[in-house]
């Protein structure tokens, strides 16, 4: 496996609030899978896999494989299917699906009827029926639960870092987990980091 | 059998019912074909456009089920632009004004439209079923046509269409007298469902065997329609999350332990994670699993319910099964034969879901396993090898390695030997899809062991024209070819024009064939359609002098009796 292409790209911190330059990360990660030689990101080209001549090693010519026309071939049925579970239509009325570590259902809840961090606190505490989950987005490291959101490019971030209007336009959905587990779970860097 | 009364030998032909025998039977003799062409009751074509629905009532009149197919295979993966073709309106129109008492209408890729559809179902006063598969056009009216019309209506089985909700009444159509349901499929459809008429029409069905929901069916509905319905066969659960009240889940649990005779179980479009274990209790039951689209459920999740299901002959799953969740399926599916892992991650995100370890696991613990799709990040020679020699009884055979041109990770080496070593094991093979690294070497395997094989589909492979030429030689079972971004030109195109009468069809996308090569082609051949489809705005390829030398982005060439077809859009050129 061309590890060392993916190995630089995964470490890539981000600097900066989240939900600015992930596009660039996101399709620095295709183009390296891309090439079997694992040759420079930059050197993406933008269009369609040259017809005919060219046909030859893909590290001569690397192509992003996102704008390979009908690659993978699976059916256009099913991406349209695999896409709603990226963006499902639901965050567009505001409701998420809400998870809590322990708890066998799944909850629903309509982020559009908080009004901000404190709103949502109190309304996980009802979904529950447990106090405290809200205490985390304040006292941050003295609560038993962190609340964790996933964000329109599938990345999992801490809830309450970002100003609440990015916060509801981004979260598709929620998890609460105990914060012995969140350590090990591959959160995003919260802000600025080395 | 000379001195056998005509209907004696009708009879003997109504045993023999698949199409190629039932063909083969209307070449021995002047009197057979005539005798076959009157009671044959299933007819099968698949190429739309090779034959004409008048020629076809002039040769069958008195069939009672027709199956069409329309488009080529890669328009599934966008590389037919729409509006190309494969309408189905002059078929229900010559249908509609002949005598023929059609009970069944199978589309495949077609367009299908809502005129179409109110024309059918007033039309054929005993249709009795409607199958569409990848079928689009058409709406939820001309659904509502269907219930309203077709009184005798048994099978309404829409699979992975496009059909335009409107949202409408369409379930409720279906008169209150109307009871004789068998299968109705939906699970395609995006709007809401009228919850009420469903399960009025699911109660009013005794016969119901298969039912399949879309994602606007919730748990609550699922419950009722459950247990008011437990002789189900076949059941896909559309939604499957849990809202606020647990009451429903505990209805679903106490429907679910009825279910004796479910055995085949599809769905959760939407699923909460932990629903999967309400189904435990059928699992031991179960012979087809269709988990493709539940990408919210977590590998852990999969592989708790599959440990139930010793029966199972058919799964289709997404690749979070990982390939420890695969060895679960070798010990635990011994009756397995047909397998299919689709990827969850189309942006080649590197996620290693499955690997070729997978594969060899599946292929040592399944001895019944003759089918399989599986894509996968990657593959070497040696876990091909060895899947070859645990499985020689495959018919159908598809890897999909997402990055094209990736060779063996292990050794480097292209995946020819690997491919090689599967075509030769596998004596029966009649689909195979290649991918990966390949040269010219695995199409000369492919063209000196598979026999057998029908269909062929290349993409990223080869170096010269010899690849397709082997294979064009080799294997005189061919029906259809399907090559896209290989770099195969004139040459082999036309060296052997003859072979086309004898395949369906050949699609060429992205290869080295030109427009003159093209244009030979069509002279020689007369009986082929050869279409290219020229999407660029660039008209001018047949106004440039080298227009003998201009590359064809993709040409679809296919036998037919009927000659140039009328309803190309402008796009299209045939030559």
């Amino acid at each position: 496996m061309e590890k060392d292409g993916l190995g630089l790209e995964i470490t890539e911190l981000r600097l900066g609030l989240p939900g600015t330059e992930k596009m660039m990360k996101k399709r620095g990660f295709t183009e390296m899978i891309m090439t079997s030689s694992g040759s420079n990101s930059d050197q993406c080209e933008s269009g369609v896999v040259s017809s005919g001549g060219d046909v030859g090693k893909v590290s001569e010519s690397p192509v992003a494989k996102s704008q390979v026309v009908g690659w993978p071939p699976v059916c256009s049925y099913r991406r349209k299917n695999s896409c709603k579970e990226v963006s499902t239509t639901k965050v567009g009325l505001g409701y998420v699906k809400v998870s809590m570590d322990g708890v066998p259902y799944l909850r629903k809840m309509d982020l559009g009827s908080s009004q901000g961090y404190d709103d949502l606190a109190f309304a996980l505490d009802k979904l529950f029926g447990f106090h405290g989950i809200g205490v985390a987005f304040k006292d941050g490291d003295n609560c038993e639960y962190v609340t964790i959101y996933e964000d329109k490019d599938g990345d999992w971030m801490l809830a309450g870092d970002v100003p609440w209007g990015m916060f509801i336009e981004s979260c598709k959905r929620l998890r609460i987990m105990k914060r012995s587990d969140a350590t090990g779970f591959g959160l995003q860097p919260r802000g600025v980091d080395e | 059998m000379n001195y056998f009364p005509d209907e004696v030998i009708e009879h003997v032909f109504d045993f023999v019912t698949s199409h190629k025998d039932r063909n083969s039977i209307s070449l021995v003799c002047k009197s057979w074909f005539k005798i076959e062409r009157y009671s044959r009751q299933n007819v099968f074509i698949g190429n739309c456009y090779s034959i004409s629905p008048e020629r076809l009532l002039r040769r069958f009149p008195c069939f009672k089920s027709l199956t069409l197919k329309g488009k080529p295979h890669f328009a599934d993966f966008n590389l037919v632009p729409h509006g190309w073709g494969g309408f189905v309106q002059p078929w229900i129109e010559a249908l509609a004004r002949s005598r023929v008492g059609l009970e069944e209408l199978r589309l495949k890729r077609m367009v299908v439209t809502d005129e179409g559809l109110e024309l059918l179902s007033r039309s054929f006063v005993n249709f009795k079923s409607l199958v569409l598969v990848s079928c689009e056009g058409f709406s939820t009216d001309g659904l509502a046509s269907i219930a309203s019309n077709c009184r005798h209506l048994r099978d309404l089985d829409l699979q992975e269409n496009e059909i335009d909700d409107h949202r409408g009444q369409w379930l409720s159509c279906f008169p209150e007298t109307y009871t004789s349901l068998v299968t109705l499929n939906f699970a395609c459809l995006e709007g809401e469902t009228n919850l009420v008429a469903l399960e009025r029409l699911v109660a009013r069905s005794p016969n119901l065997r298969s039912l399949k929901l879309n994602r606007a069916v919730p748990l609550d509905a699922l419950a009722r329609l459950m247990a008011c319905a437990p002789q189900i066969v076949d059941l896909g659960v559309g939604s499957y999350e849990d809202e606020q009240d647990s009451e429903s889940c505990l209805k679903l649990q106490a429907a679910i332990r009825k279910y004796t005779s479910l055995r085949s179980l599809s769905g959760f479009l939407e699923a909460a994670p932990h629903c999967l274990s309400a189904f435990h209790p059928v699992c031991h039951n179960l012979t087809s699993l269709n988990l493709s689209y539940a990408a919210e459920i977590h590998g852990s999740h999969l592989i708790k319910l599959i440990e139930h299901c010793k029966k199972l002959q058919r799964l289709w799953i997404l690749d979070s099964i990982g390939d420890k969740g695969l060895e679960v399926v070798a010990s635990t599916c011994k009756e397995l034969q047909e397998l299919r892992v689709f990827p969850t991650d189309l942006h080649g995100g590197g996620n290693t879901a499955v690997t070729e370890d997978g594969l060899v696991a599946i292929s040592a613990g399944c001895p019944k396993l003759h089918s399989i799709l599986y894509f996968c990040q990657q593959m070497t020679n040696a876990a091909l090898i060895t899947v070859a020699r645990n499985c020689p009884n495959f018919i159908r055979f598809r890897l999909c390695i997402l990055e094209p041109h990736k060779p063996d990770h292990v050794t480097s080496q292209p995946l020819d030997e690997g491919f090689g070593a599967i075509v030769q094991a596998c004596k029966n093979l009649k689909r195979l899809s290649v991918s990966g690294l390949l040269t010219d070497q695995v199409f000369l395997y492919i063209g000196m062991f598979a026999t057998q094989l029908e269909m062929l589909s290349i993409a990223f492979a080869g170096d010269t024209d010899k690849g397709m030429l082997y294979v064009l030689n080799g294997c005189k079972k061919m029906r259809k070819l399907e090559i896209r971004d290989s770099p195969f030109g004139d040459a082999a195109l036309l060296a052997d024009v003859n072979k086309y009468e004898t395949m369906r069809s050949l699609w060429m996308s992205s290869c080295e064939v030109t427009l003159g090569g093209c244009k030979r082609l069509a002279r020689k051949a007369p009986w082929l359609n050869v279409e290219i489809i020229n999407e660029n705005d660039n008209n001018r390829m047949e106004e440039n002098g080298y227009e003998g030398r201009q590359k064809v982005d993709k040409l679809y060439l296919y036998r037919t009796v009927v000659g140039t077809r009328v309803d190309a859009p402008p796009f299209v050129w045939i030559l």
